[in-house]
């Protein structure tokens, strides 16, 4: 029996809403999956975006673009000229370490991009979806910035949801490290194996999963 | 910092030490590059940095595989390759896509390319992929490519280029790129961006491949320190899978530390390294080796050997089972023992997988809007398996199908529509939702709406996920440009030889079985290695094909040329770094091997000739009376080297002599010098070869290496096989050898395409063979046929294009490789220290030559045969002439006792060569048979002849004489064996039915399939599960089994009492209506798995067991060739009669000591070796014998292949052969009697219904009257 220790926002989020399905999904890898156009989208700008602000001639790239898509993107390039250089860091993945009742755990994750000027960092997290009704408890907000207040230890940050379609900005504060882990470890403790009481080996099976 | 250590060190801990001091340094972990093997140790080293490091962040970690570094890379810098192109077609991601896509972009390059007259089209394909992939691994400029393409001669590598171009081309038309073709763009990329990396480690580096190694150069630099850990003597994967050996020294300019030098393991895994690379025989003392004659007797002790470790507290995962067969036999075997296993190196289909195999097929029929007729078989699996439909409901609408389809080409979703069912509605709605939508979209909506996801199928799950990103990529990269019946054919046909596809798939708590390979690149330790299959070639074999070479493509190959040498050296210095690692793997290792492989086959060429193998000549004393030699026999015993001929009569002992002989020869009493595999023996006959081995190995059980005993075809397969000699006379590594069912219908095909019938196929059948051996005789010979030599050549391209070569080929080729090949000539004129050749009379002029080129180097030849036994000539191209010269120029000993006949018997068949003799026909030699003194039965009246009218008193005489025996002999508790010998194969099928009417079991010695109960069995159950409502197959499904003993008489009343189909019926209380059922509802998708459940149910505790992976191959192999389940049923009924497919050889149960009398029938032909207590050999008019020049009649064939001869005989000379052969035929034919035998005739016999008169053989008045 694989025991996770690992966890994306993502995974968090499958987990805070039912173990059933987190235990399917990551356990067992009972669930199938098929690209769809959405995703195919996200991905499409995610590297454009990336390749804009690393400094790269955009101008064949965006030939793949529809023309709706093109669209967003002359808008967005609009937004994101004058910017361009405070970003410090683009798809960058993290590995942050923890622990929970002495047992540790990790949670990784990638940063769409990270901008940088005087009044500290923002996370840039470009979204083809609609941006999240409740960010403050938004799980990706919560463990990105866990997280990069782990990497630059300052609690200038904040995180910015981006709407590529609609250009609309999303902004959520940091609040604190503590209030931040104490969600993730609550959530985290529903495995089994976390529970220090029943962290041996039978713990999975004594819970008749 | 380098490190040169082997992978039993702990060298990576101090690899991941050094990194994370690095990071406590506080070096961010994006400046330090990490390169490991493969996404296993990968993930491994990652672990170890995450529980080794402090709580916080660890960093942004840039571990990587060799591979996965390339494909990060271009992920990651593609828009500087995009803004290097000009096109249309830019793409802000690339498709790293499978092997598939790039499978399917070379498929339709081949077709613009004109590669005529190539040979082996069938593998062009896969030519292709290796030859660019070696290039690439290799990273070969065009003058490079061009240089080895001079020195392999290869001739088309021109048309081989082109095809490459093309598809590179393409791939960039497509922006899709596979991981080999990912290799230029990486070369392309990385020479135009800075390096960010200041620390670099790389572990396993002696397994780099070239591409790593140039750009790890090329970052040098500007790298502040490089910590590489590296084996000088790894590298196991030199050759096609593309790693090089480097000097790392000389890379870093820095020597190496080597901090665990001094350990036991190490010293004896040099030791192995060593002793490969230099001929010796490897002796380390937890090395243990088993060998046996058949694999499953290997296959059972390794069982045993695994059930015993773990009753004794093993854990599975302590176990490893390397083998390079990890097949479908194997995996089944090993499952029933009900341990848990990971299969983690074996190649598969996507279909394999019952489930993926149904939800192909449904969405085929989704998709074909053409209506066409779907298998029944299909269909009932389909509405059972995916769309969970109750059987009984399912098989009703299965068939109102196929009545409403036969009567009206019913459509079937039209059917469907009508059916008054929840589950059928449901499928409808979704079917008219998404018919016209993409493959993905219908396999998507399919499996979510009728597949239960539970744990049980998780591994299923996989697999679905991976079709799904296999046909997702295969629409993003072709969009509309391709049909989507297309694309399920081709993903049908693609394998996924990385298995498992995930990590996920690896179960802890389970016995992994691999290839050596994998668990070597995954470094998996284990307490025990079981190595199977050590002396089958499959070990070994090295990847060289007529468009590339693994050798000579390395970038580093600096000779002008590539010899025999070249390669053993090559391969021996690959076997040994292979040997070595994975001694390093494990603490015990067990050597397991077969004399023969898993299709009959024998193995040869294995890794076994590296072990000491302790040859005990211990004898099994218990149960074998000891052999006084005869003083004729004597003789051959005291053969003292150089050419020898022995002369032996029927009876004679010449089998138990030839066995004295070889074990004198084995002891080193005759030979100095001598090890078993510079012993050969060839025998005519298959059987006789295993019989020998089985004797010599029942004999000797501590014997490990057995002397090399085959056919001679058996032996030409394996000169053409070892050390990739097949490549020197321009085959494929993969090519076939035809066997007689495709053999027939490759004629057939031909034959009709020119005449319009296939009335005369056998005519050319026979001839083709006489030509080939004319032609290799008198090279500057054509035939003058027109019509033949255009046949001729249609067959000789057909099988050229399909990589097949014919049993003559097979001689022919071996004997061009020996005299054009000075090297390979060499080589085997080393090993083969002795040759002994039995049946010689019967080898053909070619086989002759082969035989004399082997053994010309130390001349011990050893020919026996009996020259009044040749009964070949006729119909084969054997040469009596030829072992006459032999016998002229060597000493001949001649064994004319014959212990086996009676007196009578004895007489009998010297007065037939007496009789010729007066007849001046010249058919035997002066060998005259005598008696032993004491052993011979005493009966003057031992042979009895008969004249009747008709021909059912002959029948019927025979019938009741044979009665008569079968009550004495169970009177008397002492069984005997009878044989009818007859004249053809037809009337094998007249006396059987005879026998089998008066209730007498017959055993038929015939090699066609359906002899063989296993296949009778399986075919017998297939054809019920196609026609369930067929009662009169489960009547003679039932008597089949009945008769073998596997049900009792009440079950055989219960089949009998049957009125309605069994599926109808609620017999809950009847094993039949069980297992009949169990079969009926099993819905195998693989056929496969079929025929091997049903081998297992019925014969798993018989001597059939060896056999079933033999049926399950052939049925497979004939649904491979089919369209549906059911032409496949009916062509497996069509081939019963074929004695030959693919090769495969049946083990036959030839039990000397009879538990109960048995009546053998066949040819006497097939006779020629065999003996009866009682002979009957009926039907002997002058038709079927005639022994006058002036009464024989020539039938086309016989004729016929005169006409392609190049010193044809006339009429009169060809006449003259038949009576020749003639007489030899029934000299055989009585000399097979031991106690009583009787010939008879009669004057009439049916011919079309009515009685025709026929004149009596010339035995009857010549021979059988002067008695």
């Amino acid at each position: 029996m694989q025991k996770i220790d690992t966890f994306s926002a993502n995974s968090l989020k499958e987990l805070d809403k039912s173990f059933e399905d987190f235990k399917n999904k990551y356990i067992y890898n009972l669930s199938i999956y098929k690209k769809d156009e959405r995703t195919l989208l996200g991905q499409k700008f995610h590297s454009l975006i990336c390749f804009y602000i690393r400094g790269f001639d955009v101008s064949r790239l965006v030939l793949d673009l529809n023309k709706k898509e093109f669209t967003f993107w002359q808008k967005l390039e609009e937004k994101l000229k004058p910017i361009k250089s405070n970003f410090i860091k683009t798809e960058y993945s993290f590995l942050i370490k923890d622990e929970v009742n002495n047992i540790p755990y990790y949670l990784t994750g990638r940063f769409d991009g990270i901008f940088k000027d005087e009044n500290g960092y923002i996370i840039y997290d470009w979204k083809t979806l609609n941006l999240p009704k409740n960010p403050y408890d938004n799980l990706q907000s919560v463990v990105y910035l866990y997280a990069l207040n782990k990497i630059y230890k300052t609690n200038k940050i904040k995180m910015r949801y981006l709407s590529i379609e609609k250009l609309e900005t999303l902004d959520v504060d940091f609040v604190s490290n503590e209030k931040y882990k104490e969600k993730i470890d609550k959530i985290i403790l529903k495995l089994p194996w976390f529970n220090s009481s029943s962290s041996n080996d039978s713990g999975f099976q004594e819970l008749n999963f | 910092m380098l490190i040169n250590a082997n992978s039993n060190t702990n060298r990576t801990e101090i690899l991941q030490n050094k990194y994370l001091e690095l990071l406590n340094l506080g070096v961010e972990a994006e400046k330090i590059l990490v390169l490991v093997q493969n996404s296993k140790k990968k993930k491994e080293f990652v672990e170890k940095i995450k529980k080794k490091s402090e709580n916080g962040f660890i960093g942004s970690l840039k571990i990587y595989s060799f591979w996965g570094l390339i494909r990060e890379y271009i992920l990651e810098n593609w828009a500087i390759v995009e803004n290097s192109l000009k096109d249309n077609n830019a793409k802000i991601i690339p498709y790293l896509s499978g092997l598939e896509i790039s499978q399917y972009i070379f498929k339709k390059c081949i077709e613009e390319v004109d590669f005529t007259g190539y040979n082996s089209k069938t593998s062009l394909l896969h030519q292709l992929f290796r030859r660019n992939s070696l290039i690439n691994l290799n990273n070969l400029s065009k003058e490079e490519i061009n240089k080895r393409d001079e020195i392999l001669q290869q001739t088309y590598s021109n048309e081989a280029n082109q095809t490459i171009n093309k598809y590179k081309a393409k791939t960039i038309d497509l922006r899709a790129f596979d991981y080999i073709r990912q290799i230029n763009i990486f070369e392309f990329l990385y020479k135009k961006i800075e390096n960010n990396f200041e620390y670099v480690f790389v572990d396993d580096a002696d397994e780099i491949t070239p591409c790593t190694l140039a750009y790890l150069d090329y970052i040098k630099p500007s790298v502040k320190e490089f910590f590489i850990a590296y084996d000088e003597f790894g590298s196991s994967r030199l050759g096609y899978l593309g790693a090089i050996n480097v000097d790392f020294e000389k890379f870093l300019d820095e020597k190496a530390i080597k901090p665990f030098e001094d350990d036991l393991k190490t010293k004896n895994a040099l030791n192995i390294f060593s002793s490969v690379k230099e001929d010796k025989k490897i002796d380390v003392e937890n090395i243990k080796t088993k060998t046996f004659l058949k694999r499953n007797e290997m296959t059972n002790c390794v069982i045993e050997d695994i059930k015993s470790l773990i009753n004794n507290g093993t854990k599975p995962s302590e176990i490893a089972i390397i083998t390079p067969l990890a097949d479908e036999f194997l995996k089944r075997e090993l499952e029933k023992t009900g341990f848990n296993f990971n299969f983690i190196s074996k190649s598969e289909k996507l279909n394999q997988n019952k489930l993926i195999g149904y939800l192909l097929e449904l969405i085929k029929i989704i998709i074909d809007t053409n209506n066409k007729f779907v298998s029944p078989y299909i269909l009932k699996g389909i509405l059972i398996e995916i769309l969970n439909v109750e059987k009984k409901e399912a098989l009703l609408l299965v068939q109102e199908y196929k009545i409403g389809y036969e009567f009206s080409g019913i459509n079937l979703f039209d059917l469907i529509k009508k059916k008054d069912s929840k589950k059928l509605k449901k499928f409808i709605d979704i079917y008219e939702k998404v018919r016209f939508e993409k493959v993905s979209t219908i396999l998507f909506e399919i499996v979510s709406n009728f597949v239960v996801f539970k744990k049980e199928i998780s591994k299923d799950i996989i697999k679905i996920n991976q079709l799904l990103k296999q046909i997702g990529d295969f629409e993003d990269v072709f969009r509309d440009n391709f049909d989507r019946l297309d694309l399920i054919i081709q993903l049908e046909n693609t394998i996924i030889s990385e298995n498992p596809v995930s990590d996920d798939e690896i179960d802890e708590n389970s016995i992994v079985v691999s290839s050596a390979q994998k668990i070597i690149d995954y470094s998996y330790k284990t307490k025990y290695q079981f190595l199977l299959d050590v002396s089958s070639e499959n070990w070994l074999r090295q990847d060289i094909g007529p468009l590339y070479n693994s050798w000579v493509m390395q970038k580093k190959w600096s000779k002008e040329t590539f010899e025999l040498e070249d390669n053993i050296e090559l391969t021996k210095d690959k076997n040994a770094r292979i040997l070595y690692k994975l001694y390093l793997l494990g603490d015990e290792i067990t050597l397991y091997s077969s004399a023969y492989d898993y299709l009959g086959a024998e193995n040869f060429s294995g890794i076994d000739k590296y072990f000491e193998y302790k040859n005990e000549l211990i004898e099994k004393k218990e149960n074998l009376k000891p052999i006084v030699p005869r003083a004729d026999q004597k003789e051959v015993l005291e053969y003292k080297g150089g050419l020898m001929s022995v002369s032996a009569t029927a009876g004679s002992g010449k089998t138990t002599i030839m066995l004295l002989l070889v074990d004198k020869i084995l002891s080193g009493e005759i030979l100095n010098d001598i090890e078993p595999k510079n012993i050969f023996v060839l025998t005519f006959m298959e059987s006789a070869a295993r019989n020998f081995k089985e004797r010599i190995k029942a004999k000797y059980p501590n014997l490990k290496e057995l002397p090399n005993i085959s056919t001679i075809h058996g032996l030409a397969l394996r000169i053409l096989k070892e050390n990739n000699n097949f490549s020197r006379v321009g085959l494929d590594y993969d090519f076939e050898i035809l066997d007689e069912v495709k053999r027939n219908s490759i004629l057939n095909e031909i034959v009709y395409n020119l005449l319009g019938s296939t009335e005369k196929v056998d005519l050319y059948d026979g001839a083709i063979s006489a030509y080939k051996n004319e032609l290799a005789l008198y090279g500057d010979f054509e035939c003058k046929n027109k019509l033949f030599l255009s046949i001729y050549k249609a067959y000789d391209e057909r099988l050229k294009s399909e990589n097949l070569i014919d049993y003559d080929d097979l001689l022919l080729l071996s004997l061009k490789l020996l005299k054009e090949n000075e090297d390979v000539l060499n080589y085997y004129n080393d090993l083969v220290k002795i040759i002994i050749e039995d049946e010689a009379q019967d080898s053909s002029a070619i086989q002759q030559n082969l035989i004399l080129l082997l053994g010309r180097k130390y001349e011990n030849i050893i020919r026996c045969g009996d020259i009044n036994q040749a009964i070949t000539s006729t119909f084969s191209n054997s040469d009596v002439e030829g072992f006459k010269d032999f016998m002229k120029k060597s000493k001949n000993v001649v064994m004319d006792r014959c212990q086996r006949c009676a007196t009578g018997v004895l007489d009998c068949a010297n007065e037939t060569v007496y009789f010729a003799k007066e007849e001046k026909i010249d058919a035997f030699c002066d060998l005259i048979m005598k008696p032993v003194e004491g052993k011979n039965i005493v009966d003057s009246s031992a042979v009895e002849n008969f004249v009747f009218e008709k021909e059912n008193e002959e029948n019927a005489f025979i019938l009741n004489k044979v009665k008569q025996i079968i009550q004495e002999a169970e009177k008397s508790k002492k069984p005997v064996s009878i044989g009818v010998l007859l004249r053809s194969n037809f009337a094998i099928d007249k006396w059987s039915k005879i026998f089998e009417g008066a209730g007498i079991q017959t055993f038929k010695n015939s090699d066609s399939l359906i002899n063989n109960p296993c296949y009778k069995i399986s075919l017998l159950i297939l054809e019920y599960i196609v026609n369930p409502y067929e009662i009169k197959l489960l009547k003679q499904i039932a008597k089949e089994l009945y008769d073998i003993g596997f049900y009792d008489f009440d079950t055989l009343k219960y089949a009998n009492s049957l009125n309605e189909p069994l599926f109808l019926r609620d017999d809950f209380d009847e094993q039949f209506w069980w297992d009949m059922n169990y079969f009926l509802f099993k819905n195998h998708y693989s056929i496969y798995d079929l025929a091997y459940e049903i081998g297992e149910f019925y014969f798993s505790k018989t001597f059939e067991k060896d056999n079933i992976h033999m049926v399950a191959t052939i049925m497979t192999k004939v649904r491979n060739s089919q369209k549906t389940f059911e032409d496949c049923v009916l062509r497996l009924r069509e081939i019963q009669f074929k004695n030959n497919f693919s090769n495969i050889k049946f083990f036959k149960n030839e039990e000397k000591n009879l538990k109960k009398t048995l009546i053998n029938i066949m040819t006497l032909h097939k006779s020629k070796g065999g003996e009866f207590d009682y002979v009957f050999i009926p039907e002997l008019t002058k038709d079927n014998l005639c022994l006058s020049v002036n009464d024989c009649k020539l039938k086309e064939k016989s004729t016929f292949i005169q006409k392609v001869k190049k010193n044809p005989k006339d009429d009169f000379e060809l006449k003259k052969e038949i009576v020749e052969e003639n007489f030899r035929l029934i000299y055989v034919g009585i000399t097979r009697a031991i106690a009583k035998l009787f010939l008879s005739v009669s004057d009439n016999y049916k011919f079309f219904g009515k009685d025709k008169k026929y004149e009596n053989s010339e035995i009857f008045e010549g021979v059988l009257c002067k008695k």
